[in-house]
């Protein structure tokens, strides 16, 4: 990761420090997000059915480490969130920040080394707890998975059909026709043409797009309660992206299946998810309603993040966050972000702070000087100018 | 293929990361430390204990093997030579004792002729080492002359194309078409009087098959890199491009295959020795010995013993240090991912 | 396809050519056959060098003789071979056949158990992999790796045939060997079942217990003196057989496997008794025979009573089938032994040929003479072979297992063994076969120093033998064999390729 030359201040056409930023980051925001808050919500009303009360999923404290031969590799520390039906929770964070391993502890998917500790309810029962066999017919009947790259993520070897049906056959006693009748049904309502033919097909026939498609509709198959997408776009054509976000959506409304939207997209989490998890190193450092921690964010790495992305009226430059997130093996003390924290203070490098309520009591950030961001009008741009002041 | 692509590629970003640390203020406090590749191979060699072991005994058996009884003219440290008979002792048994007196046995020594003596009354240490120095003399000719040959065609092949390529390939294809024993068996037969060296390049001048598709392959894929690509658009000449740019970039695979090789010349060597058309009395080598004593082996056991143990001792640690250098170059194999 | 095996097929054609051209010139310049002849002081001499000079053409130079050679071997093409005489001036062709006989009645049937034992350990100690069991594998495989055969053969002869003779004479099994025994089965069973502590000593107390009342029980009633399969043992072993194949085809989720499979297992045990009269001394076409019936019946049990689970069950079933008949096979075998014994001597371990000389008695008692003399090159080949194949596959598993789809294989809820044989052991397969097919066709002219060390007269004699004259028609007739079969393999992997990845499956 190279450091992109930054401009101090001064160099800022148009005078005041805060000023042209400011303006800048509602550009930004306007890519994705509608300026009316009405607007908005009967945009989700369209597309994003109404959140239940039921809490289908629930992380608890969950921690997993990787005994390495340089040590311990902390990979998550302390994860909570919750999951109700039909929601869809954003997890947002730099690469190698344990979003994609904390939805493979949930899924029961790690390597035999992890040591995993926390807990995973799904619909209250502790998945963690349960013997291989309750934790194997839980995974794709009830939680199921979508990876990031669908050109690796079938076997070459076998019919998509085939890879379909085998996903019911596994859950479910009933004849091969049968689970191929419905490995045609799924294919179809994802949204591939033809479908009884392309039960045939081996995955290299199909292309980027239509993968990704088989495997939303591998998923769903056996009409999970919850879906994990971890990158579902990311490998991925830009124009097929929203294409297949659209139908993700769809097929979620169809089964009534929660969603854990794994992706670097900010502007994806924006116009999809109800709430959003950011992460760094291994730690959750907000989790909250997707527009508060949008507009609000309550921790400086999220303002850093939001102040990262390229958007359409920005002159050219992007903002990222300089220097690199810390090894997992040896943090650093206090809050894992403050070597490149702006705010960061005496007390940021020796206590961590907790995962806890600011301004809002469901909007959670985990900062020392929370109050700090919540003070400036525009967090964003408040983080961005410190970061110069810096330097 | 896209898998190792796709591992050298995360190779490359893990340690571009590394080094992208050194110009931001930020980098105090991360402790991401950044390694060269060859710090990285280094490293990893070093802890692959099998090989760190298998390393040392090797060196140990050569450096005994040609102080002993000295090499090339030069007199070594040990009493006998390999060559001249004398009186039979003991029926020539191993006077070596290494059971210590109080569990019965005779205690440490060394005795005349430690590893006893052959039909003729020669000592059977300076015979064994002799035929270490020959056979390993051997394997490391074979190894370094099949190397050159195999990186040479490998790489004119996968530079060139074209029609340089076919010749070269279909020309590799007939000598694969031969089997390794048969067309060493037919030069050891044309070329095994003319001494162990003349024998051990012949033998190179064909064991270089295998390597030579192996490279074939690394520069097919590398020749399609950026860097390349860069390098021939800056007008570099293919001499270049093939020795500064692309050749490098193979080194890992070039030595695994080397040390491998060398194993295998070891064990063919060997073998054509005991075939009777490798190396001819009256010098000698491990599978000679071995060939000569098989009979023996119910009524006077060491003369089978030692040269096997020697043979197996070496083609034994040199496959171990094979696989340490694979591991060290290409660690794939040991990562777990979730 | 068709045109791409034409083009492959043609291809071949001239790279064989030419491979015959470059080793006909060299041994025909290694050495002139006659010098052997000229130092001697035969009476006859002048006749006989006459007459090798006629049988080898030593008066045409070299190129000219090759391309006389050339044409008559050409002919085989259109089915009139002409491969030359020999030194001695017998026609090549006829020799080649014979020792070509000899030599793949070696190869194939020691080629088999490597390839089936060696992929097995492989993939075990991928599943297990930095396991004490993996750690051991390797540095086994790295030691046979690192074996001269006829090092290993010397060894062998000594401790396998001559000791193994001696001791069956008059067999006892001390209790040291039967500690031992017991250990290494619980180590072993140990380290393949893996899993936390707790599963790994149930296992090694199970698996130790078991051999050690085994060997008890073989030490008490001296069953090596007169070997048998008895009813309670074929029972069990039937049942066991069942009980391994619905393990590996389809798990026990379903019982309807399982009793299919038992049902075969009790058919077996049934024709244990119901066939002993005709079993008594029967030809190969019979025994071969009642194989295939086996097959058969056991195809039909699976299909008749799989339902859902058909195809799982048919092949479970075959397997069951086809262990019973082997048991059934061993348990003859076994019982001709005590009467083979008495014939040879004691020798049941042979060291050197392929049979012993004026041998005559039944179906069963010439079996066993066969195999007594296969046991020693077989275990040989075995050992060099497995353990390449152990590394292959190990590490073509794990590659594989580390691939996304295995991933996405769990993450749908398939139980281990589908997604470890299924999804991982099919792709593993992919490169293994190519490898393999490789391996094959270097196999039948690799086998010159075990043939030589055996003093078995295949193809390695063969070579061997003309090289040392040097005698170019029959090294040639030799090479034509083996180049052949390794072009051929060549292609056979290719399109093996081809035929497992439908990524290159060509149209
Ligand atoms: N099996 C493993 N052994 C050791 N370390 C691991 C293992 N799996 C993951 N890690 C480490 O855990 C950390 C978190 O990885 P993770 O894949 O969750 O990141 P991520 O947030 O999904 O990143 P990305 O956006 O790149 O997918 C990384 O530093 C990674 O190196
Ligand atoms: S706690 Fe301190 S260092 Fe960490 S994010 Fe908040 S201000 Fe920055
Ligand atoms: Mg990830």
């Amino acid at each position: 990761m190279t450091v992109p030359p930054t401009t101090p201040p001064d160099d800022v056409p148009g005078g005041s420090v805060y000023g042209p930023a400011a303006e800048e980051a509602t550009e930004l925001f306007q890519i994705y997000e509608p300026p009316d808050g009405a607007e908005l919500a009967a945009a989700r009303g369209k597309s994003i059915s109404s959140v239940g009360s039921v809490e289908v999923l629930k992380v608890e404290d969950l921690t997993v480490g990787f005994p390495t031969e340089d040590g311990l590799v902390r990979a998550v520390r302390g994860v909570s969130y919750s999951l109700h039906e039909r929601e869809v929770l954003g997890i947002v964070g730099e690469s190698g920040s344990g979003k994609s391993v904390s939805s493979m502890a949930v899924m029961g998917l790690l390597p035999k080394g992890a040591r995993i500790t926390g807990d995973i309810s799904f619909r209250g029962t502790n998945i963690l707890s349960m013997s291989k066999q309750e934790q194997r017919s839980l995974r794709g009947r009830k939680i199921a998975m979508i990876f990031q790259d669908p050109m690796t993520a079938m076997n070459p070897v076998y019919t998509v059909g085939f890879q379909l049906a085998e996903a019911v056959l596994s859950h479910e006693v009933m004849s091969k026709k049968a689970a191929m009748a419905r490995a045609e049904e799924m294919l179809n309502l994802v949204g591939i043409p033809q479908p009884k033919e392309r039960l045939n097909s081996y995955p290299h026939e199909f292309s980027g797009g239509m993968r990704q498609r088989a495997m939303i509709a591998m998923a769903v198959i056996n009409n999970p309660d919850v879906i994990i997408a971890d990158e579902p776009t990311t490998a991925l054509d830009v124009t097929v992206q929203a294409q297949i976000l659209e139908k993700l959506i769809e097929v979620k409304d169809a089964f009534n299946a929660a969603i854990v939207l794994i992706t670097h997209d900010l502007g994806v989490v924006a116009g999809m998810a109800h709430r959003t998890l950011v992460m760094y190193a291994g730690r959750p450092v907000e989790l909250g309603k997707t527009e508060d921690v949008f507009y609000s964010p309550r921790m400086p790495y999220t303002a850093g993040l939001l102040g990262s992305i390229p958007s359409a009226g920005e002159t050219g430059r992007l903002r990222p966050i300089t220097g690199a997130p810390p090894s997992l093996i040896n943090l650093p003390d206090g809050c894992p972000f403050s070597p490149r924290c702006p705010l960061a203070t005496d007390i940021c490098r020796t206590v961590e702070p907790e995962l806890a309520p600011t301004d809002a009591p469901d909007h959670l950030g985990a900062c020392h000087h929370w109050d700090r961001l919540a003070a400036a009008p525009d967090p964003t741009a408040f983080f961005r100018t410190e970061s110069e002041a810096r330097r | 293929m896209s898998t190792e692509e796709k591992a050298a590629a995360a190779a490359s970003a893990a340690n571009g990361n590394g080094n992208g640390n050194g110009n931001g203020t930020a980098a105090q406090g991360l402790s991401i430390v950044a390694r060269t590749q060859g710090q990285l191979v280094r490293r990893r060699f070093f802890r692959h204990r099998g090989a760190m072991i298998s390393l040392t005994i090797l060196v140990l058996v050569i450096l005994l093997a040609y102080t002993s009884i000295g090499f090339a003219g030069i007199p070594g440290w040990w009493i006998w030579n390999y060559y001249t008979p004398g009186k039979v002792v003991n029926r020539g048994a191993p006077t070596l004792s290494l059971w210590p007196t109080f569990l019965g046995g005779d205690g440490f020594a060394i005795g005349e002729h430690p590893f006893g003596q052959d039909d003729l009354g020669r000592d059977y240490f300076a015979l064994t080492m002799r035929g270490a120095q020959i056979s390993i003399l051997i394997a490391f000719v074979v190894g370094i002359v099949g190397t050159l040959i195999g990186v040479i065609i490998g790489a004119l092949a996968g530079y060139y194309r074209g029609w340089v390529e076919s010749g070269l390939m279909r020309f590799t294809d007939v000598m694969i078409t031969i089997p390794i024993l048969v067309i060493a068996a037919v030069l050891g037969q044309k070329f095994g009087g003319a001494g162990p060296l003349v024998l051990a390049i012949v033998i190179g001048l064909v064991l270089w098959t295998g390597l030579a598709r192996l490279i074939r392959g690394e520069f097919l894929s590398l020749r399609e890199k950026e860097f390349v690509e860069a390098a021939r658009a800056l007008g570099a000449k293919p001499t270049r491009i093939i020795f500064r740019h692309i050749l490098p970039n193979t080194v890992g695979v070039i030595t695994v295959a080397a040390t491998l090789l060398i194993a295998n010349a070891i064990l063919l060597e060997t073998a054509l020795s005991f075939l009777g058309f490798g190396v001819r009395a009256p010098d000698t080598s491990l599978g000679l010995l071995v060939s000569t004593y098989q009979n023996a082996f119910a009524t006077r056991p060491w003369l089978f013993w030692w040269p096997g143990l020697f043979i197996i001792t070496i083609a034994l640690t040199v496959n171990f240090i094979g696989d340490g250098l694979r591991d060290a170059f290409d660690p794939r194999q040991n990562r777990v991912r979730a | 396809m068709a045109p791409f095996i034409i083009r492959r097929l043609f291809i071949s054609f001239f790279v064989l050519l030419g491979a015959t051209f470059i080793v006909y010139v060299l041994v025909a310049s290694a050495g002139d056959p006659r010098n052997a002849l000229l130092e001697s002081t035969d009476p006859g001499k002048a006749n006989k060098i006459a007459a090798m000079t006629r049988n080898l053409s030593l008066d045409v130079p070299i190129i000219p003789r090759y391309f006389a050679w050339l044409g008559g071997a050409l002919g085989c093409l259109i089915g009139k071979c002409d491969l030359g005489n020999t030194a001695s001036g017998a026609p090549v062709s006829g020799g080649l056949a014979v020792a070509m006989g000899s030599t793949l009645r070696l190869v194939v049937f020691a080629l088999v158990i490597a390839i089936v034992v060696g992929v097995s350990i492989g993939m075990i100690t991928a599943l297990r992999q930095y396991s004490g069991l993996d750690y051991s594998v390797t540095f086994l495989a790295f030691l046979f790796f690192s074996l001269p055969v006829f090092w290993i053969a010397v060894l062998m002869k000594q401790f396998l045939a001559i000791k193994f003779n001696d001791w069956l004479k008059a067999p006892s099994i001390p209790p040291w060997v039967i500690v031992v025994t017991a250990v290494v089965a619980g180590l072993i069973a140990a380290g393949v079942v893996g899993g936390d502590r707790r599963r790994r000593l149930a296992a090694f107390g199970g698996a130790s217990v078991a051999v050690a009342l085994l060997m008890i029980y073989f030490a008490v009633t001296d069953w090596f003196a007169e070997p048998r399969i008895g009813p309670v043992a074929m029972i069990a072993m039937s049942a066991i057989t069942a009980v391994a194949a619905t393990a590996l085809f389809a798990g026990f989720r379903s019982r309807i496997v399982l009793y299919a499979t038992l049902v075969t297992a009790v058919v077996g045990v049934i024709c244990y008794f119901a066939l002993d009269s005709i079993l008594a001394d029967p030809t190969t076409l019979l025994v071969v025979g009642l194989l295939v019936l086996a097959l058969i019946v056991g195809a039909g049990i699976g299909a008749a009573m799989g339902g859902l689970y058909r195809s799982q069950a048919v092949k479970a079933c075959m397997l069951t089938a086809f262990g019973c008949g082997g048991l059934i096979f061993a348990s003859q075998l076994l019982a001709a032994l005590p009467a083979y014994s008495a014939k040879v001597n004691g020798v049941v371990v042979a060291t050197i040929g392929a049979t012993t000389p004026n041998f005559s008695g039944n179906f069963w008692e010439t079996t066993l003479d066969q195999l007594g003399h296969l046991l020693l090159p077989t275990i040989a080949i075995v050992l060099i072979s497995i353990a390449a194949y152990t590394r292959y596959t190990r590490s073509s598993m794990l590659e594989v297992m580390n691939a996304d789809y295995i991933r996405t294989a769990r993450a749908k809820g398939l139980t281990e063994r589908t997604v470890v044989v299924r999804h991982g052991f099919r792709n593993a397969l992919i490169p293994i076969t190519t490898i393999v097919a490789l391996d094959v066709g270097g196999l039948i002219g690799g086998a010159i120093i075990t043939e030589t060390v055996f003093g078995w007269s295949g193809m390695g004699k063969y070579f061997n033998d003309a090289l040392k004259i040097p005698d170019p028609n029959a090294v040639m007739g030799f090479f034509l064999v083996t180049g052949t079969a390794i072009v051929l393999f060549n292609m056979i992997a290719d399109i093996t390729y081809g035929f497992l990845d439908p990524r290159i499956r060509l149209s």
